[in-house]
């Protein structure tokens, strides 16, 4: 009986280690997000001194739109990430893409240079312009209460 | 032996009928089709299969000298007609059988006859040879085997250009083969075929018998078996030797971030510096996507590392086939003609399986494919449709 002992005290400790670690990274992201939050929240101010807050129900609807002048391999955000944030996407290539729902992957939006490559890239292919902070606060918005 | 077994084996061999003589020993039978079975897997695989029944290939190749090195031993130390020096290999004394078939004159040999004798020497010689050339191509193209360490792909590519002439040439002596046991088999009155199966020709009419000397059979089995393990060694070892124009085996962490978020990762090996600096050129217009990096540090960084690593740096067969761009699409890995031409038979609606994602996604199918490496044996499609 001396292995099942050993195992399940080892398997203890491996489970609070790991229960540990969660607890230690999910305030990590949650302080990250806001601190990214907060960067587009203040240049949302400084270009519309009427800012008040983020929407969420914005963020759904730019999330969803197909834009006109969209390129046409990519017409809109769901495409790639579905219309339910909370699904995994695809990209064109056939890569499938973490849900960005923060629900589902707690680690979104937490790195700002990453949030910045994606939201250029991303928005030059279907919005053919750069967003607006308050468009990206919206979107962040919208996904983490998804 | 069950008895049923026994009588079904004697309906396909049937016994000489009267008074009959022990020939072939139970070793050089099970030798005989032993070999048929590892030269028809290695034929049917080589002919017809493609890349992904290399694995097959190759083990019935590793069986073939096996086998032939064994055979040695009961060949230098054996019982009766199973030893070489029964039936020596002489050109003049196959002339001479042939000459006297063709005036009339039967002479009976119990085991090999010398023009039979002759044609078993050179299959043997002729297989050695093809699994000689065939271990040098494998050296050359995926740097596996034991020559992995000397032999670069273009030495490897040019004596692959004998292996399969060799393997035409060994189905030719095959032909023969089988045209003169059918021969002798009508002329002799006798079933040769069932002679190998149960060992055993009719005592009538008499022949010459073998070369008296006495069978040593713990010297026959020990040579054989001391050989197949000191060559056993000698190729583990040098299949394990360290050999140059590898890919690196790991991709860099931050190039496999970057350019592995919308696809796979693409090993540098995958395309010559001229096409990864025109793709790096403008990463804004990216077949259809912005793929720009945003950072001109961090895009220096992963251009400098594709250049440096890029196909000319390695000596692969997949590093050489990928420096052959389409002039029309020089961008695409999947453009190439050599990535046509293996892809060619898998239809459309595998890749189109949701586990797959597509031609461009490698690591679906390659186990290896960030190594750059795609060696056969590590090619597997996943299964069910969706
Ligand atoms: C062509 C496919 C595609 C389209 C269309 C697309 N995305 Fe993405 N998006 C991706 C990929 C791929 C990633 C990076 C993969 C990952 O982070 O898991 C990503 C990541 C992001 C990220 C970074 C998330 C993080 O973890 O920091 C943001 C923000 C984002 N996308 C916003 C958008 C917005 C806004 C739109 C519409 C304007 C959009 N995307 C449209 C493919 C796409
Ligand atoms: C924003 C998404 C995105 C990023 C980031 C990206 N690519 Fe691509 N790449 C694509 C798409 C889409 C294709 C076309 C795939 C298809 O048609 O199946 C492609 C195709 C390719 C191909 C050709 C594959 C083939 O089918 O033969 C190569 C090579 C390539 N990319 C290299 C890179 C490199 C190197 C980087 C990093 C600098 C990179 N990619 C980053 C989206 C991306
Ligand atoms: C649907 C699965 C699939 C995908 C996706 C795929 N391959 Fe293959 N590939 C195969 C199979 C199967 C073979 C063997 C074909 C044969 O048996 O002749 C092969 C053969 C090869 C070979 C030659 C044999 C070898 O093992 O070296 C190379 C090189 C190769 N593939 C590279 C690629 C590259 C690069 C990509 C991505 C751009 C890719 N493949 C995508 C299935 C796939």
């Amino acid at each position: 009986m001396k292995l099942p002992i050993r195992l399940s005290v080892t398997l203890l400790l491996a489970g609070s280690l790991a229960a540990g670690a969660a607890a230690a990274a999910t305030p990590d992201f949650a302080a990250a997000r806001a601190a990214i939050l907060a960067h587009y929240a203040a240049a949302a101010h400084k270009a519309d001194p009427n800012f008040k807050a983020f929407s969420a129900a914005a963020g759904r609807s730019f999330f969803l739109a197909h834009p006109a002048g969209a390129r046409p391999a990519t017409p809109s955000c769901s495409y790639c990430h579905t219309t339910d944030p909370r699904n995994q996407g695809r990209t064109r290539a056939g890569k499938t893409i973490l849900p960005m729902a923060i629900s589902r992957t707690p680690s979104r939006f937490t790195k700002l240079s990453k949030v910045r490559l994606w939201f250029r890239r991303n928005c030059q292919s279907v919005y053919r312009r750069a967003c607006t902070a308050q468009e990206k606060g919206n979107y962040i918005t919208f996904m983490a209460s998804q | 032996m069950p008895a049923r077994l026994r009588a079904l084996i004697d309906r396909i061999a049937p016994m000489p009928g009267g008074p009959s003589l022990p020939v072939w020993p139970w070793t050089v039978r099970a030798f005989h089709w032993s070999l048929v079975l590892c030269v028809a897997v290695a034929a049917a695989t080589g002919f017809l299969g493609g890349m992904s029944a290399l694995s097959l290939h190759l083990a019935a190749g590793i069986a073939i000298p096996v086998l032939i090195l064994l055979r040695i031993g009961v060949g230098l130390f054996g019982p009766g007609y199973a030893r070489f020096d029964s039936f020596p290999p002489s050109p003049r004394a196959a002339l001479e059988h042939l000459e006297n078939i063709r005036g009339g004159r039967h002479e009976r040999h119990l085991g090999h006859n010398p023009a039979g004798a002759l044609m078993v020497y050179a299959m043997l010689a002729v297989l050695l040879l093809i699994v000689l050339t065939g271990t040098a191509a494998l050296a050359g193209m995926f740097r596996q085997g034991p020559f992995r360490s000397f032999i670069g792909f273009d030495t490897g590519w040019l004596i692959y250009g004998l292996h399969q002439p060799l393997a035409w040439l060994l189905v030719a002596m095959i032909a023969a083969h089988l045209w003169g046991v059918w021969f002798e088999s009508r002329r002799g009155h006798e079933n040769l075929v069932a002679a190998m199966i149960h060992g055993r020709k009719a005592a009538d009419p008499p022949a010459p018998p073998p070369p008296r000397r006495r069978a040593m059979p713990w010297l026959a089995a020990g040579s054989g078996i001391g050989a197949v393990g000191v060559l056993t060694l000698i190729v583990l070892r040098a299949s394990a030797a360290p050999a140059s124009g590898l890919p690196p085996a790991k991709l860099d962490h931050t190039y496999a971030e970057q350019c592995g978020s919308c696809h796979t990762p693409y090993s540098p090996v995958l395309a010559p510096a001229s096409v990864w600096r025109q793709l790096m050129g403008d990463l804004r217009h990216h077949f259809g996507e912005d793929a720009s990096l945003g950072d001109p540090a961090l895009h220096q960084r992963i251009l400098g590392y594709l250049l440096a690593n890029s196909a000319e740096h390695a000596d692969t067969l997949v590093s050489h086939m990928m420096m052959r761009r389409d002039p029309a699409d020089p961008m695409r890995i999947t453009a190439t003609r050599f990535w046509q031409f293996m892809h060619g038979g898998i239809p459309a609606r595998v890749f189109a399986r949701k586990k797959v994602g597509g031609r461009s996604n490698c690591d679906a199918c390659h186990r290896d494919a960030q190594s750059g490496r795609f060696l056969p044996e590590n090619i597997e499609i996943p299964e069910s449709a969706e």
